[in-house]
């Protein structure tokens, strides 16, 4: 599955750089990941084995037997097909980096959506916009399509737009999840009630977490909040660390009881670990399938 | 220093109320957006301390509120003490010749006078007591006005060459009376008028008076011409200590002949300077400078009074005179010549011109027109230098013994005394000491001289009076007697050496020139003559000559020798150039005394200390400096200034203040080193078309010269003379457009000196034999450019030349016309070993060799045809050669000769 360089010029020449970036964080997660190695539906080839009795004969494969003096049947490995809805927070407050960042944290948040997108229509699974067309995408066309679409998403609010969402399907909300906690539990809840399994990924700054301002320092908020001014700032560093914990804390409570998983990203740290860590969530559990 | 708006400083007690208003004012808060605001929502830390402003940063506005505030108060440093009185003010300048030494101290002076009237607010009114140079009025002065428009006239002045008139000043300050105050910058000399022109000004009202302890104004006289030197006389007020002046003579071309110092003693006020000069140097002098700040006192032009005195010479038998060694004139020739103008003729031819000594040798003086010629010539101030001899001694044996002589200073005895000889017991007499009223006094007499025979004078009581020189024995040598101005003086012996050895002694050579010096000078003898003599070239109060002004007028000789210096009759040179005259300021001066103090009036020095400086200007520069640091600090305090920013803001800073050196720093393209490679060079003569024609003809010529020869030249380099090193060219080829500016000065050095140190420069006219069709107006070009050129003789080149010869055969040498001269440097010319440094010719060749990218000659022949533009590469290939080896290939022209040297 390695993408060459040969190949990846081709590529660049047709997606855009937060596609090819997506590609290249996805390509180094696909080598330590193993898809479902069974024989079953699917369109990919298998193997071939010796025709039995029993078998259709239809599913001989002529092409193969001609070589041979044995007839041989042409198994195809098992696919099943699973939707995964994806889902970025595209607000106001999403459009920001601090100095020490290298990204915003909307650019970050659709790198990982669009490499984990790639890498599941890799893996043949069917992904969906939330919030884009109500289409299930699969093949590698659609990884151009969902970027397409991430791309007209109009600005939206913190929280995933009442999309019908299939049953069973997997679903991932990407965002700095920073609203208030039960407008958080409201969504999960109505999405665990399809029912949809699914996993939380926060999107932080490093400012966000650390907090690295110092003096008086007035704050102004991104979408419209009143802003506030910190006489020290310094002083209140620690009760914000601990508001943000009690944040993530309760972030974590609220996927536990819906069965979903949660992870905290800092977009100083590497996308590969984020999206490794996210498609493991995503990839099946043993005994579960 | 003082403060001009002092009220303004009271602000300063604002200052702790500023303190305290930006203590309790904290600093602007930086502004943060920031996404996680909701978390803030309600935050309070622990301890609330009130955020402070650093108290630097309150230390630096405090600082430069105070610059404002004192900067407003507009500080004068080194102010002058303020005027006294009130109203408008009347500034008097002394703007004569005495105030020009020190004219800038004075104008700085009255300068800071205005500058503390503006700040009082007077008006002021300009007085300036000279008369004025345009129209030679009477100082008036001129009406009150702002010190503002004052300024330009008072920077307008310059002192005047003529003195101050101190009665007309005060008539002029007589309406002022009572009106307000006065500032005097005075030359502190009292001249004619002083008192009433003191009462008038102290009259005004309160007065300040500027002025030195001494008035530093040193008036040069007119020099007395003495018998072997020139009296320098040098008047000034008298000091209180002595001091040492110096002065120059110079001569007509402002060198100094000699220089000489005297010390004026204290209390003293003239002081003479004896220049002792040879005559051939003294007759050269034409003005005396006295050493130090220039002035019109300080200069006295000297004309052909004290100068040329030429000398007629007349014997009794014109002949005989002639002959070496014994005639008569010979001695008085070999003695006069070196050092006068020497004349010879008859008496009429002699007497018709100006002569300032007539020698006459043994003449008998003829009663009758002759005499009475002679006498009014004497009369009129001639001297009159007779030789005794055997015509006189005889003429007085004769038939003068009833008609005396009148041109004789002494009646003479009949006859002649003979001392020694074979039938004589006497001796030869020497000469004894010369007496001290005799001009001959302090010549040394040489003991060797003797005289054997004499004419005797009759003895009479004025005899010893009238004698300048006697023998050992007593008997009058010399004699001499006043007629009119002029004077009669005979010698009673002769000029030759039959009757004494005295003209073959020095002592001669000496006496004769000290009679001749005596001698008024022809000045003296054509004053008569009634002729106006226009001005010339008069000095202005510096004492530097130019143009005369408008108002200077023309006078005769004789008013010049007693004019005043004034406006109508400036101090210079008058009449034409054989009979110039020169008007000096010292000849009717009065002398020259300090003023006293006016009464009641407040004394300063002239130059009491540094000019006024304000200080506001610099106090609010300081103070914008200091807020502009002020607002970066807060910038960066509200983290709107990163240190990043804070280092591109400085460095952009350093970019606008030293622009100059930030262009320096560029880093220009290195020229390519012309010494590597041989390169043929073109004049850039600035116009495209022509250089670009030139550029392609020279690579044309480069490319064939590489095919054809060993030669390896490279492209052709542009170069501009006098700014291109042209050392590294052999050849330069040089177009001529049509109303090119003139060569400056550094280019004419330039390729003068390419041309003398081997190089060699084509001149192209690119017009010979195209029949006048083509570069209209370049031979008027190139005699323009080439003017300063040092552009040898030139010739026709011919087939037998080496440039004819150097590669190819040639015979003729078209380029792209054929037909016209090409000329060269004379063969004569060995300079440079025979190599011309410029071949002229018009045949436009760079056309006929260019080429353009494709390779090909983009610009016909003219008549036409391949062969023409082959001879013309061939002729660039010879020039080419010429250029590098030079006469290398001058042995070829010789071969015919060599050859047939060897075959004999």
């Amino acid at each position: 599955m390695t993408v060459s360089a040969r190949r990846a010029e081709a590529l660049g020449a047709r997606l855009p750089p937060l596609q090819v970036a997506a590609e290249r964080v996805a390509a180094t997660v696909a080598q330590g990941v193993h898809g479902r190695r069974r024989v079953g539906q699917g369109d990919s080839f298998w193997q071939y084995r010796p025709f039995l009795a029993g078998d259709d004969a239809a599913r001989i494969d002529w092409r193969q037997s001609a070589r041979t003096d044995r007839h041989y049947v042409r198994e195809t490995e098992w696919e099943a097909a699973q939707t995964v809805c994806l889902w970025r927070d595209g607000s106001a407050s999403m459009r920001w980096r601090s100095r020490a960042a290298p990204v915003e944290k909307i650019a970050r948040a659709e790198l990982l959506l669009l490499a984990l997108a790639s890498l599941l229509l890799r893996g043949g699974e069917r992904v969906r916009l939330i919030g884009g067309a109500p289409r299930s995408l699969s093949g590698r066309v659609g990884l151009d399509r969902l970027a397409d679409q991430l791309a007209r998403l109009p600005e939206s609010g913190g929280m995933p737009p009442e999309a019908p969402v299939p049953r069973h399907a997997r679903v991932v909300l990407i965002g700095d999840l920073l609203a208030p906690l039960d407008e958080i539990q409201r969504t999960v809840a109505r999405l665990a009630a399809v029912p949809a399994s699914g996993h939380l990924l926060q999107v932080l700054d490093p400012a966000e977490a650390l907090l690295p301002y110092q003096g008086r320092v007035r704050f102004e908020g991104l979408e419209r909040e009143a802003d506030t001014l910190i006489p020290r700032v310094e002083g209140v560093r620690d009760a914000y660390a601990a508001r943000l914990a009690a944040q993530q804390k309760g972030l974590a409570a609220i996927a536990t009881a819906a069965g979903w998983g949660f992870a905290v990203h800092h977009t100083d740290h590497a996308p590969e670990a984020a999206l490794l860590g996210l498609y493991t969530a995503l990839a099946p559990q043993g005994g579960r399938r | 220093m003082i403060f001009a708006t002092p009220w303004v400083l009271l602000a300063l007690a604002a200052l702790p109320l500023l303190w305290w208003l930006l203590r309790i004012t904290p600093p602007s808060p930086h502004t943060v957006a920031f996404p996680a605001i909701r978390l803030l929502f309600g935050l309070t830390a622990p301890e609330e301390t009130p955020a402070r402003t650093p108290w630097w940063l309150l230390a630096l506005r405090m600082l430069a509120a105070a610059l404002v505030i004192v900067g407003l108060a507009r500080p004068v440093l080194d102010a002058g003490a303020s005027l006294a009185g009130g109203g408008p003010l009347v500034l008097v300048v002394d703007d004569g010749w005495a105030a020009a030494p020190d004219w800038s101290r004075r104008m700085a002076a009255a300068s800071g006078v205005l500058d503390r009237a503006e700040r009082a607010g007077r008006d002021v009114a300009l007085l300036t007591t000279a008369p004025s140079e345009a129209d030679a009025a009477s100082p008036v002065a001129s009406v009150a006005m702002p010190v503002a428009e004052l300024r330009p006239r008072l920077s307008a002045l310059r002192p005047k060459p003529w003195p101050v008139d101190r009665t007309a000043a005060a008539a002029a300050l007589r309406p002022w009376a009572g009106r307000g105050g006065a500032a005097y910058v005075a030359d502190g000399l009292a001249g004619p008028g002083w008192d009433s022109f003191a009462a008038a000004l102290a009259a005004i009202g309160p007065v300040t008076v500027l002025r030195d302890e001494v008035p530093p104004a040193r008036l040069l006289l007119p020099p007395r011409a003495e018998v072997d030197r020139l009296v320098a006389r040098l008047q000034q007020a008298p000091r209180p200590l002595p001091e040492t002046v110096a002065v120059l003579a110079q001569s007509g071309d402002a060198r100094t002949l000699a220089r000489v110092e005297a010390t004026i003693p204290a209390g003293t006020g003239t002081v003479e300077l004896p220049i002792l000069l040879p005559p051939e140097l003294r007759n050269r002098l034409s003005r005396l400078v006295v050493e130090g700040p220039p002035s019109a006192g300080g200069v006295v032009l000297l004309d052909e009074r004290w100068r040329r005195r030429p000398v007629g010479l007349l014997a009794g038998d014109a002949v005989a005179a002639a002959i070496p060694l014994s005639g008569m004139l010979y001695y008085l020739r070999r003695a006069l010549d070196p050092y006068v103008e020497l004349r010879v003729g008859d008496l009429a031819s002699l007497l018709s011109r100006e002569i300032s000594v007539l020698i006459l040798a043994d003449h008998v003086v003829a009663a009758g027109p002759e005499a009475a010629m002679l006498a009014n010539w004497v009369e009129k101030g001639g001297l009159l230098l007779r030789f005794a001899g055997p015509r006189v001694a005889q003429g007085r044996a004769s038939d003068m013994a009833e008609q005396p002589d009148a041109l004789l200073p002494v009646t003479l005895l009949a006859g002649d005394r003979q001392l020694g000889g074979a039938m004589s017991w006497s001796q030869p007499a020497g000469l004894d000491d010369f007496p001290p009223n005799s001009p001959f006094a302090g010549l040394k007499v040489p003991a060797e001289v003797r005289v054997t025979r004499q004419v005797l004078a009759q003895p009479d009581a004025h005899l010893a009076a009238a004698t300048w020189a006697r023998l050992a024995d007593g008997t009058p040598l010399v004699t001499q007697a006043t007629r009119g101005l002029g004077r009669v003086v005979l010698f009673h012996t002769t000029a030759n050496a039959d009757w004494s050895d005295l003209a073959l002694s020095g002592l001669f050579v000496d006496m004769l020139r000290r009679l001749v010096a005596l001698s008024a000078g022809i000045s003296g003898i054509t004053e008569a003559d009634g002729t106006r003599l226009a001005p010339v070239e008069t000095l202005d109060g510096f004492g530097v000559a130019g143009p005369p002004q408008a108002a200077a007028a023309a006078l005769t000789a004789g008013e010049i020798a007693t004019a005043a210096a004034s406006p109508r009759h400036p101090p210079g040179l008058y009449g034409p150039e054989s009979g110039r005259r020169t008007l000096n300021l010292g000849t009717r001066h009065p002398p020259l005394v300090a003023a006293p103090p006016v009464p009641g009036a407040r004394e300063e020095p002239v130059a009491g200390a540094a000019p006024e400086r304000l200080l506001a200007p610099w106090l609010l520069a300081a103070a914008l400096a200091l807020l502009a640091i002020d607002l970066l600090l807060s910038l960066r305090l509200r983290g709107l200034f990163r240190a990043r920013a804070g280092a591109g803001a400085a460095v952009l800073l350093l970019a606008v203040a030293l622009p100059a050196q930030a262009q320096t720093l560029l880093p220009s393209p290195p020229p390519p080193n012309p010494a590597l490679v041989t390169q043929l060079a073109y004049v850039v003569t600035g116009d495209a078309q022509v250089d670009g024609i030139v550029r392609a003809g020279l690579l044309g010529l480069s490319d064939y010269v590489n095919r054809r020869t060993n030669a390896a030249l490279g492209e052709p380099a542009p170069v501009t003379p006098g700014e291109t090193d042209l050392s590294f060219y052999p050849l330069l080829y040089w177009p001529i457009v049509p109303g090119s500016p003139k060569l400056s000065g550094a280019a004419v050095t330039a390729l003068n000196a390419f041309m003398a140190h081997g190089g060699i420069i084509l001149i192209d006219t690119r017009n010979g034999g195209s029949g006048e069709g083509f570069n209209a107006g370049s031979e008027a070009a190139l005699a323009q450019l080439a003017q300063n050129l040092a552009v040898p003789p030139l010739a026709p080149l011919t087939p037998q030349h080496v440039l004819a010869r150097s590669f190819y055969l040639l015979h003729d040498f078209p380029g792209r016309f054929d037909g016209d001269d090409v000329w060269v440097q004379r063969a004569q010319d060995r300079t440079n070993d025979s190599v011309s440094p410029v071949i002229i010719g018009g045949h436009d060749w760079a056309a006929a060799w260019a080429i353009d990218a494709q390779g090909r000659n983009p610009y016909a022949t003219l008549p036409g045809g391949a062969r023409q533009r082959t001879l013309a590469y061939r002729f660039g290939v010879n020039l080419v050669m010429y250029a590098l080896t030079g006469n290398y290939k001058g042995d070829q022209v010789h071969i015919p000769a060599i050859l047939e040297r060897l075959g004999q």
